[in-house]
């Protein structure tokens, strides 16, 4: 009797969870196993994939002219995106952190940018860079200085791209402001008993305390800006001279548009590892400075 | 942090100092930068297009031409594509909110055998690049017969969302057990004590959810540009990806439509404001524990 109802209650679990294991077979175990073997076939996505061994690996390293460009352009895009993102989302955090007056309004007008879907977004900045009406030249030659060039050089393609999404800097933003509100007030009142300078609370306090929020947000961010994909297709096409031909823009053109669906599925796995590594590697040195209240172990 | 508090006005009480007064001058730069792409995009969808590209250029329109909100949706089926969006976007949000409601019950307070197995795989799946399965998954579809139909786009959220089933999970943890215990003695089945008991105290996440889904599938381009190819199928993403083009010399009516893409998510915004910054300090505590 007691082992039935045992049993029922184990079975009712199941069927709660059900959709995610649903889920979790069809949309990402199975495209995950089954992409292992498509990385090694040719395959047009029309007729059947024909094992080729390594060919497509070799093909990348040593043949396509706009892979190694692509890597390029993507590590550029990393390593310019994420560490500004974060320096800036959590700069404006802490300046929004203390009361001032209209502070909600402050807090309410940076978060803005990042509720404008992403599509209107890039139109807009697509409109904003156009070099003879666009309001950034406008702005540009109102107060003097010489035009820029935005998305039309290899030089300031890219950095353009990561400007849009420092406009949505919000995001972040209001994640670290969240962070900081539950650092515990005591903390502050005893730095405040001793007379300590602002600065110094900023930096022995207040930093240490968010920075597991900051290292989720690093992984987050590497993550996400590894997948970036619209800003290239809205905006650019992958130009000028592959300068912006993100990884994941060229996996999309090399399976829709060129009908390579080995080869982008090899691309997708050569990606998925560098994020591995990057993520690997930076929780390995994030174990040196995240600071974990509830762990006395470290 | 709970998930309850929301974002307090200011840690301490105030008493200005020269440094506020330096912090106010930069903040108010710093939000002026933000708004003026949006009021550029506004005043140039009031404009007449010769006043769009009228040189040296002018800031403000003369006349308001609200004409240019009807004229813009007029020529590129903007209604029915909007109407395409809007159906996905609701028909995704029930189908993952619903799904992520009943599985993070399961989680967070049914006991089964392999319970922390299931929940670390579906948490560590948000690990995982979301175009790794792009083309097997685009394959099984078009086997399906489901190319150029919403079907790739809809079906997949009924099956439950990670972040959202982690986020309920999360909640439950504020919630005591005792509610379930006590309804269950009464006699009370695992479906009553969670639509009838948890439901209505897990209020707020679940706003946090829907509002987060609604974005989500709003906002999304990948999917809709893969699968979906007659533009009377089209989503607003991908019109206005592509009229971006063809209204390369008519500014004014590609930024009143574009506005009025935005419209629904603003709206969204300032009337569950509370429920961003909520939801938001739920994932931040999630981070924190």
């Amino acid at each position: 009797m007691r082992s039935k109802k045992k049993l029922r209650g184990w079975v009712i679990g199941y069927l709660f969870i059900l959709p995610s294991i649903i889920g979790f077979s069809v949309f990402v175990a199975y495209p995950l196993l089954s992409s292992v073997y498509y990385s090694l076939t040719e395959w047009s996505g029309y007729d059947k994939p024909r094992f080729v061994g390594f060919a497509n690996f070799n093909y990348m390293f040593n043949v396509d002219p706009a892979f190694w460009p692509s890597v390029r352009a993507t590590f550029y895009f990393v390593l310019l995106s994420v560490p500004s993102s974060l320096i800036l989302g959590l700069g404006l955090a802490m300046l929004l952190n203390r009361s001032l007056p209209g502070i909600k309004w402050f807090r309410t007008i940076f978060y803005l940018p990042t509720v404008v879907p992403s599509i209107a977004t890039l139109t807009l900045w697509l409109f904003i860079y156009q070099p003879q009406y666009g309001l950034a030249n406008s702005l540009l030659r109102m107060a003097g200085l010489p035009e820029g060039t935005w998305l039309t050089s290899e030089m300031t393609a890219l950095p353009s791209i990561v400007l849009i999404g420092l406009w949505q800097v919000g995001a972040g933003m209001i994640i670290f402001l969240s962070g900081l509100q539950s650092v515990p007030q005591e903390l502050y009142e005893a730095a405040e008993v001793d007379g300590a300078a602002r600065w110094r609370v900023a930096l022995n306090i207040t930093i240490p305390m968010i920075t597991p929020i900051l290292f989720l947000q690093l992984i987050l961010g590497i993550i996400g800006a590894f997948q970036a994909f619209n800003q290239v297709q809205v905006l650019t096409g992958g130009g000028p001279n592959f300068s912006t031909s993100l990884l994941n823009f060229k996996i999309y053109t090399d399976a829709f548009n060129g009908r390579m669906f080995g080869y982008a599925i090899a691309e997708v796995w050569v990606l998925f590892l560098i994020i591995m590594i990057f993520t690997a590697v930076t929780y390995r040195y994030s174990n040196r400075f995240v600071y974990y209240e509830s762990d006395n172990s470290r | 942090m709970t998930a309850e508090q929301g974002i307090a006005a200011g840690p301490r009480k105030a008493k200005y100092t020269g440094l506020d007064a330096v912090r106010f001058v930069v903040l108010s730069a710093g939000a002026v930068a933000m708004l003026f792409p949006l009021l550029w995009m506004l005043t140039i969808a009031l404009k007449s297009n010769n006043e769009v590209f009228a040189m040296p250029p002018e800031w403000f329109p003369k006349e308001m031409q609200w004409s240019n909100f009807v004229t813009g949706t007029k020529e590129i089926n903007f209604w029915q594509t909007f109407g395409n969006s809007m159906f996905i976007a609701v028909t995704c949000t029930v189908g993952q909110v619903i799904s992520s409601v009943l599985v993070g019950y399961g989680l967070g307070r049914l006991n089964f055998p392999g319970r922390r197995l299931w929940f670390s795989l579906f948490v560590g799946s948000l690990m995982l690049p979301g175009f790794v399965g792009m083309i097997p998954m685009f394959h099984l579809f078009t086997g399906l017969g489901w190319y150029d139909s919403w079907l790739p786009i809809i079906v997949p959220a009924f099956f439950g969302n990670p972040t959202f089933s982690f986020l309920f999970v999360q909640y439950l943890k504020t919630i005591s057990v005792s509610f379930d215990e006590a309804a269950k003695i009464d006699g009370a089945s695992d479906w009553y004590v969670l639509t009838k008991v948890l439901v209505p105290m897990a209020m707020p996440v679940i706003v946090t959810m829907v509002i987060f889904s609604f974005q989500g599938a709003w906002n999304q381009y990948l999917e809709p540009l893969i699968y979906i190819i007659s533009p009377e199928k089209w989503t607003l993403s991908i019109a206005m990806a592509s009229y971006k083009g063809t209204y390369a010399t008519a500014w004014n009516l590609f930024m009143a439509a574009d506005l009025i893409y935005i419209l629904p998510m603003l709206l969204i915004f300032f009337f569950g404001q509370k429920f961003f910054m909520q939801g938001l300090g739920s994932v931040n505590s999630a981070s924190l524990k």
